[in-house]
């Protein structure tokens, strides 16, 4: 079913001169493949185009929200040296976008008509913000829809969100927002997943009145178990910032003043929310309509192979968010869509990006390539907000008294899980870990750092937690400092670290006569290092002396 | 009668002053007021004379016999039998295949004349030392950035009026008690952060307020400080003016820490990310701040990016060459500062300068006077150089002087293999040490309290180490004992026996390089035995010093440091299942290094007589491990058996154990040989293992050899 070109040197009859690469997307993952590929640029192995849809070079998408607030500045957001890599050569078009990949002549046509060849295309053209079903808002459908030559409206096509209506993705939104940070505004968030609950507590802390709207019951309802979510809305709303749940946003009601702008979003049940700013926080939706229209095989995103390769071509490739990596299906296998999708998130985006372009690299050059991309575990959610602890990972579904379900759901076999839970909402706090014969295999934890730092670690390893569980929850409590609360004057406590003297060292010298400090560290050497355990025998003196 | 004598500690690089007083029956120590240990000394400093006049000391010659034990010799024949060898093996394999190995605890004087005798006596390339395990790291990176590594650029005493002070990966409390004094300040003013993943004595310092553990999962320091660092830029913290007016490469720095936000920080390193940012604040806060690393953060294999990437965190922020704040490294051995400057690396001439350079090599060539191209090249450092023993193409006979490769290099298995593969092994100590035990001759040298020579403490001071006994009669000064040789071996040039005319010699041979002595003489140090004067290098001939560097430029031509952007190796740790966990190795108080001596004092000895693998509570649990019980601890490089000692002390997926002792306790058995690719220094700090209970009296799983 799929053509299966040669990739190798396709193009390039008798594969003379350096590989042909044109890299579509210049967001943070494709930057990095770039920045990895230029040692093969610079070696002469290879050519590098790279076409952005932004008219600014590739920036840190992963504090886009503390830019919006006015937290940081845009330098902090630089990735990449553009330079460097035009200084060895690399195009980087920005502003311009591709309008159609062209298979058999192995071109992508630009948006200004020029047509570019390619020997191994790279598609990183990221995702953008997902527009929910709102009266008063248009919807675009994208993938029926040729990409716009001007690359300015590549998501908006003909239809601009409305004055007051922003998404929260790229840099004109964050100027948006800063606007209206930097006006006192107040600002309603639709939609509590990550990037939203981010948004809104950086909003709340740069002084915006901010209110956060959501259908069901608890926030990051993909990621958190009800437990987690209960306590984490309580601890955002401590924040500073309105939490309206079981709200169906349905339509948008605006001030008209020539202009129509933004005045209230409105719930099925009445409800209306007034703000001077919408942002929606409603997920994101991977930019495949080149892929599709250029009869690539697509599903959540541009469906490639463990080597990020697209099913359908082997010259084109696929990284970040616009990539959905599943096992190409063998004859005769069934139709259904493959499970997973792009994750979303930064890391495995840049994991991929400099695993493809060492593998790029190492052919180039003639040498072994390393080995094969690991399967991406599943990701670790946390929220990027100062005060806010939450870290989810895994399959946090499994409940406490109900692990029976949770083993035959996984299979026979597939080994006993349990589950081990704190929670404590008057203060915040809540941590639930499940695990699979022993192994750690999902975590919630609220409100409690030190733990989620801890819980994190041993679940990207696969690691045994400790039997007794409870170990995990006192990273966070007082009594983890084991010299807090300890007893001063135990015998076996360290006066002298100089000398190594404990306080049964003194007490056994001031039996033996000794009466001053000065006496005590002549016969024991307490306090002739540093000094600085002088006070402390001295306490230890007045307490024990005869 | 009694005489005094003003000298410095045998042991660590903090070189604590005191006072030798000899009577008949031996030496008494007493501490003496000297500004960094201000007249106080650690256990191991009060019970250092014990050694002089320890009933393990050797007392002469000693000959392996065809049955393999030692008989006595005479210092003749001891020698005529090394001469002959070394040129035999010369003559047969040429002049690379006699190697040399020095040590961190040598004089100036000795280091320079064991690098003097390597390249002309012997003419070999091969000539490295065990600083490579300690310094080489830390001394790449400030090169890098500064243009000159001098492991403290500040004084030591400068600590004292800081508000924050950051230690990454070093305990000080136990390997130079003394220091912690100076960090009193820091501490007033809740100012001290200490990174280490075991709660050491250093960490509980800042207890009660005192400041902040940072308590990161092993081999994870590298995102820690990227993390710190994107923090500061982020939260517009840097120090823009200093940044632009005494730094290049800023913008590189920015790009590359951009993805190594707090939160993702914290899923690589298991420190939540309000202790980062909490941290990064503190540092910017002002008040004078110095940031100082340990071999924790430096004994890795990214050990030089690690260390740069704290230089890059304290530029950002200003610190470096001010007068109120800085960065510093820890150098760990007594002339672990000197040792590294004056010829002992393979890459190395005296006076820190590149034996590639070659007007480094025409400048000593004619101090030495020999021709620049008689000099040989770059040799092997440390690891590779032991690797090389045994093998084809490598070195067949090898010359120990300060070292104890058989409990301080990785891998010790293997390279106690390699030694016995040795065609020829010459030992220079006081004591049978595990190394000596191996050899073919064993040459009885003098220690501290015996010999004149200067050291080159951590803060880059030059101290001079006084005579207060006569050694036994049997025993001979290294600079004896190399003249003797060089003689022999027919040298072209001339090794003097009396360490003021070597010093001067070196001072000559320093003059114009980076580590430049020339201002220096035994007079200029202190002629008398009371005083010390404060003598700081660089100190080129007619200037007073340099007690601090870089106030007004660094060593780099334009004067600016060079920030240079580093990248995180990924990590795979290992899944902590089945007693799988991750192995660090550090310090005791009572010990300093391979034990060799502190092994033989009595008092320390009975303090802490064997290794104790530290684990949390809650793993110990797990693994069935007791308090006290015996645990196996294998490595895919060897095993050690020992007790257990379980303390909350430590991170739950972290085992701890001390280096400092040998056979089937010795440490260095699990590490491994990988080694830093611009440094060479050997990945020390993350080994996997796994720990399992056993029985007491079970069977090692493995011969136990002892010599």
């Amino acid at each position: 079913m799929p053509d299966q070109f040669d990739a190798d040197r396709s193009g390039h009859p008798g594969g003379a001169g350096p590989e042909r690469f044109v890299l579509v997307g210049y967001g943070p993952v494709g930057a990095r493949f770039a920045d990895q590929l230029l040692p093969a640029v610079h070696a002469g192995l290879a050519t590098l185009t790279v076409v952005g849809a932004e008219s600014v070079d590739a920036y840190n998408r992963v504090l886009i929200a503390d830019y919006a607030v006015g937290r940081t500045d845009r330098d902090a957001l630089e990735v990449t040296d553009p330079l460097a890599a035009r200084a060895a050569g690399v195009r980087i078009l920005t502003g311009t976008s591709v309008t159609a990949i062209n298979r058999s002549l192995r071109t992508v046509t630009l948006g200004t008509g020029e047509a570019l060849p390619w020997d191994r295309l790279v598609l990183a053209t990221g995702a953008r913000a997902n527009v929910p079903t709102l009266d008063g808002v248009t919807r675009v459908r994208h993938n029926l829809l040729s990409p716009p030559a001007e690359a300015a409206g590549l998501d908006s096509a003909d239809a601009p969100l409305p004055r007051g209506v922003t998404a929260l993705r790229d840099l004109d939104d964050a100027q948006t927002i800063l606007a209206a940070v930097r006006s006192g505004a107040r600002i309603v968030v639709l939609g509590a997943g990550v990037l939203g609950l981010e948004f809104a507590l950086a909003a709340a802390q740069a002084g915006s009145e901010t209110c956060v709207v959501y259908h069901g019951e608890i926030p990051m309802n993909r990621n958190l178990d009800r437990g987690g979510g209960t306590v984490l809305a309580r601890r955002i709303r401590q924040a500073g910032v309105s939490m309206v749940k079981h709200a169906r946003a349905e339509s948008i009601l605006f001030h008209d003043d020539g202009v129509p702008r933004f005045d209230a979003l409105i719930c099925a049940d009445g409800k209306q929310i007034h703000g001077d700013l919408l942002v929606l926080s409603c997920g994101v939706g991977a930019r495949t309509e080149l892929a599709s229209l250029a009869g690539l095989s697509v599903s959540t995103g541009v469906l490639v192979d463990a080597s990020l390769r697209s099913w359908t071509d082997l010259g084109i490739y696929a990284i970040g968010d616009c990539a959905h990596v599943a096992p190409r299906p063998g004859p005769g296998a069934s139709a259904a869509p493959p499970a997973g999708g792009p994750s979303g998130l930064i890391g495995p985006g840049w994991r991929q990006a400099d695993w493809l372009a060492a593998q790029f690299r190492a052919e180039l050059a003639g040498v072994t390539a390393g080995p094969p991309l690991p399967p991406e575990p599943d990701s670790v959610v946390m929220l990027k907000a100062e005060g806010v602890d939450v870290v989810a990972a895994g399959d946090t579904r499994p409940d406490l008294w109900d692990t029976d379900k949770a083993d035959h759901a996984a299979g026979c076999g597939s080994g006993r899980v349990s589950v081990s839970q704190w929670a404590d909402p008057e203060h915040g706090r809540y941590v639930k870990m499940v695990t699979r014969d022993g192994i750690l295999n999902g975590f919630v934890s609220v409100g409690m750092p030190r733990t989620a730092a801890e819980l994190t670690l041993l679940y990207q390893r696969g690691s045994e937690l400790p039997m007794d569980r409870s170990l995990l929850l006192r990273f966070d409590g007082p009594d983890f400092e084991p010299s807090a609360g300890a007893n001063a004057f135990a015998s076996d406590a360290t006066v002298c670290w100089c000398n190594g003297v404990t306080v049964g060292t003194i007490t056994e010298s001031i039996g033996g006569g000794q009466t001053t400090v000065a006496c005590i560290g002549t016969a024991t050497r307490a306090g002739t290092g540093c000094g600085g355990c002088t006070g402390r025998i001295a306490e230890v003196l007045e307490r024990f002396a005869p | 009668m009694d005489s005094a004598t003003s000298t410095h500690c045998p042991y660590c690089a903090l070189q604590c002053a005191m006072t030798l007083t000899a009577h008949g029956a031996g030496v008494t120590v007493t501490g003496r007021a000297f500004p960094t240990n201000r007249g106080g000394l650690c256990k191991k400093g009060w019970t250092a004379a014990e050694l002089l006049t320890s009933p393990d000391r050797i007392l002469e010659p000693m000959m392996r016999r065809p049955d393999g034990s030692f008989a006595p010799a005479s210092w003749a024949e001891a020698l005529d039998l090394i001469a002959e060898r070394l040129s035999g093996s010369r003559a047969e394999h040429g002049a690379d295949s006699v190697g040399v190995f020095g040590g961190g605890g040598l004089t100036n004087e000795k280091a320079y004349q064991l690098g003097k005798f390597a390249r002309v006596a012997l003419g070999t390339s091969r000539i490295d030392y065990n600083g490579r395990f300690c310094m080489s790291s830390a001394a790449a990176a400030g090169n890098r950035a500064f243009g000159l590594d001098r492991g403290l650029p500040f004084r030591v005493e400068d600590l004292d009026a800081a508000g924050t002070i950051l230690i990454l990966g070093s305990n000080v409390a136990q390997t130079m008690p003394p220091f912690i004094g100076h960090l009193d300040g820091a501490r007033a003013a809740g100012g001290l952060i200490v990174v280490d993943p075991r709660r050491s004595a250093t960490a509980r310092l800042t207890d009660d307020g005192a400041g902040l553990h940072v308590q990161p999962t092993p081999g994870s320091d590298l995102a820690l400080l990227l993390g710190l660092t994107h923090i500061v830029i982020t939260e517009k913290l840097v120090d823009v003016a200093y940044v632009a007016d005494r730094t290049v490469g800023f913008d590189e720095l920015r790009r590359s820490v951009g993805a190594w936000y707090p939160e993702r920080v914290q899923a690589a390193t298991g420190v939540p990310a309000w202790q980062l940012r909490q941290a990064a604040r503190r540092l910017a806060a002002g008040h004078g701040t110095y940031i100082l690393t340990g071999r924790g953060v430096e004994q890795h294999v990214d050990g030089t990016d690690t260390t740069t990437a704290a230089i890059n965190l304290s530029l950002i922020l200003g610190l470096v060459g001010t007068t109120h704040s800085g960065y510093g490294t820890l150098t760990g051995q007594g002339n672990g500062q000197g040792g590294r400057e004056h010829g002992q690396k393979c890459d190395q001439l005296p006076g820190y300068r590149k034996i590639t350079d070659p007007a480094a090599r025409a400048h000593v060539a004619g101090v030495w006077g020999v021709s620049p191209e008689s000099l040989p090249g770059v040799g092997l450092p440390a690891v590779q150089l032991l690797a090389s023993m045994g093998v084809s193409g490598g070195i067949r006979c090898l010359l120990v002087h300060g070292a104890n490769v058989v409990v301080s290099a990785p891998d010790a298995k293997q390279v106690r293999t390699g030694l016995e593969a040795l065609d020829f092994l010459v030992v220079s100590d006081f004591f049978f040490s595990e190394t000596a035990a191996l050899a073919d001759v064993v040459l009885p040298v003098t220690q501290w309290a015996e010999e004149d020579g200067t050291m080159t403490s951590l803060e880059g001071r030059v101290i001079r180490r006084r005579r207060a006994v006569t050694a036994p009669p049997g025993v001979r000064s290294e600079l004896w004992i190399l003249h003797e040789l060089a003689r022999r071996l027919h040298s072209p040039s001339t090794f003097s026996t009396d360490p003021a005319e070597v010093f001067d010699e070196l001072c000559r041979a320093s003059a114009g390089g980076l580590a430049d002595y020339s201002g220096l003489s035994y007079d200029r140090l202190g002629a008398g035995d009371e005083s010390d004067e404060p003598t700081y290098w660089p100190y080129p001939a007619g200037s007073t010093g340099t007690p601090r560097l870089f106030l007004d430029r660094f060593a780099h031509a334009d004067g600016r440091a060079r920030i240079h952007a580093v990248q995180n190796r990924a990590t795979d740790a290992p899944a902590a299942t089945g007693g799988i966990l991750t192995l660090i190795t550090g310090r005791l108080l009572e010990h300093y290094q391979s034990g060799a001596q502190t092994r033989r004092v009595p008092e320390l000895a009975n303090a802490q007589p064997e290794a104790r693998l530290q684990l949390h509570p809650a793993t110990a649990e797990q693994l069935g491990v007791v308090h006290g019980g015996w645990v196996n601890v294998t490595s895919a490089r060897g095993i050690v058996r020992c007790r257990a000692e379980v303390t909350l002390d430590i991170r739950h997926d972290t085992v701890f154990l001390p280096f400092h002792f040998p056979g089937d306790q010795s440490a260095n058995r699990l590490t491994g040989g990988a080694t830093d690719p611009i440094s060479g220094m050997p990945e020390f700090k993350t080994t996997t293992v796994r720990v399992r209970a056993v029985a007491e009296h079970a069977e090692p799983e493995e011969m136990r050899v002892y010599a």
